[in-house]
Parts: C-alpha cells; structure tokens; sequence
C-alpha cells in the first residue's frame, strides 16, 4: 500500500512543477505561470500543506473562520487517495468538512465527484489560462459523506 | 462617495463588530458583550489592496491576483454608516474595476447576520455558492455564501 507522506515547501514546489497542467489551481497556485520562488512563497503565505501519494499531490488549507472545515486540492482523478486523505485530516487534523474549488475541466473533478462531493456553485471567470478566463467549481462533503462514497 | 488611500491615521476604521471577510461588513446584532471586535490588519504586503471613506468604513482587497485579474473584496462599516453599505459596495466595486483593471471581484456574505442582496445585485454582485458550515458563529458553524461581480469589457 502507497504510504502518504508530507512534503516540505521545496518537495511541494518540486512537485506542483511536475505535475505541470495537473497543478493549475491547486490551492489557487498555478505552476504554468508562477515560478518557484513565487509557488513557494504563496504557499507559505497562506499556510498550506502538501502530501503526496505516490504520484498524486494533496493539499490542505485549514479554513481559518471554521477550524474543523479544510480546503482540499487533488492532482489526480484517484478517488481512493482523496478519500485516504480525507480519513487522514479527519483522524488528525480534526477536520469534520471539506471545500474545493477545482477548475471546470481539471482531471481533479473525477477524483472529487467519485469521493461523494457535491457541487455547491461555480465561480464564473475565476481562472486565466490559455487566453480566456475559466469557471471553477465549488465542491463541499462532510467526513461522512467521504465514508459513505 | 470618494474611497482614499489607506493612511496610519485611519487605523481605528479597522476594528469592529463584523464578522471577518465580510462582503458588507455591518456590526453583527446581539454580539456577546466579551467577544473580542474583528480587527483587520493593515495593508503589508502587494497582495491587499485597502482604501477608507474618512470616518465611515474601510474597502480591502485581498488575495489580489495579478494574473487572473480577481480579488476577494471586504468591508467594514462604522455602526453609524450601515446605511451608506450599497453606496460604498458600489464605489468598491467601481475602484476594483476600473483603477485596478481587475476582471472579478468577489466575497463573502453571511446570511445568519441578513442578507443585503438587493444591494449586492444592484453593485453588480451574483449568488455564486453556499458553502455550509463555512464560519462559527453564535457558537455553531454557519453557511456562508459567495457573491462575485465580473466585469464584461
């Protein structure tokens, strides 16, 4: 069984480059356009952290107005390591909510609907790429909706 | 109504009653007598953009994003100019499009505290999610929606 394992900033940075066009979005960086100085930089900022699972990287990002709610962002459309993730947060992080926000067409969006997800809303022009601005889609489960899928 | 620059001397403009990240930031009613006021801070790195009307409220634009153009919008009002909110959202609005040439604004609004939303649609803003659980308040987490604006060039 793949192990997840947390990675520094430089391993998260290493990784969102490679992950290249799957990364975009991913805790709202984009490593197509942000160089690693910057992806490092804004992860810090805003207190992310990132795992990975053999070739998939998770995110999180506690919700600083509801500590039991976290953002979540996957690289992959592997329900089975978002829902691992999600036990994980659960068990020790406390976490008893999950947010996302995935671009439309991301292959992320598998890995979420397949986790027992539910689209709460569309954040109409919320991304910039390849010369037009994209909708994102908001997911949102509870840890038991996570269990149950 | 006339937004300015954020000076030190506005600094008491920062503090209040709000819930944090509000869209409209008005006074919450029936707030506990010991709960500690909402402070904002002020402006420290190029990711917050903020401007005040002098006496009345702050505008803060925050997570400001160069390269998709958007940026998370808040407010915060003085318990005597609540009723200058859709003013103010309007002349925020304003100020994100047309002196920072963003594309999309957005926020946060929490319906448990009342719901402006004629003034949100007259400023230009749309019911984009709900997200539950989003925010404690009243000892219990709460839903709390997203509104955004975009602009159409």
């Amino acid at each position: 069984m793949t192990e997840m394992r947390r990675l520094d900033i430089a391993g998260g940075v290493a990784g969102l480059r490679a992950a290249g066009d799957q990364a975009r979005g991913f805790l709202g960086t984009d490593p197509v356009t942000q160089n690693d100085a910057l992806l490092g930089s804004e992860l810090t900022r805003i207190g992310a952290q990132v795992y990975g699972h053999g070739d998939t990287l998770l995110g999180y990002l506690p919700n600083v107005d509801q500590p039991r709610q976290a953002y979540l962002a996957s690289t992959s459309s592997d329900p089975d390591a978002l829902r691992l993730f999600t036990a994980f947060l659960g068990t020790y992080q406390r976490c008893t909510s999950y947010v996302a926000t995935v671009p439309a067409d991301s292959v992320a969006v598998g890995a979420f609907d397949a986790c027992g997800f539910r689209r709460i809303g569309m954040l109409r022009d919320h991304q910039y790429r390849s010369g037009r601005y994209h909708d994102v889609v908001m997911f949102f489960a509870t840890g038991e909706d996570v269990c149950r899928s | 109504m006339m937004l300015r620059g954020y000076r030190d001397s506005d600094r008491a403009l920062l503090t209040g009653y709000w819930l944090p990240g509000e869209l409209v930031g008005r006074p919450v009613a029936d707030r506990p007598p010991l709960a500690e006021p909402t402070t904002v801070t002020p402006p420290a790195d190029p990711t917050t953009e903020m401007c005040v009307v002098p006496g009345t409220a702050f505008v803060r634009f925050t997570d400001l994003d160069w390269v998709n153009r958007r940026a998370r919008l808040e407010t915060g009002l003085r318990p005597e100019a609540v009723d200058d909110g859709e003013v103010l959202l309007k002349s925020a609005v304003s100020h994100g499009f047309r002196v920072l040439n963003l594309h999309r604004v957005y926020g946060w609004v929490t319906p448990a505290c009342g719901v402006p939303v004629a003034a949100l649609r007259d400023a230009g803003f749309q019911l984009e999610a709900t997200v539950p659980d989003a925010i404690w308040l009243d000892g219990r987490p709460v839903e709390r929606q997203l509104w955004g604006a975009v602009r159409h060039d």
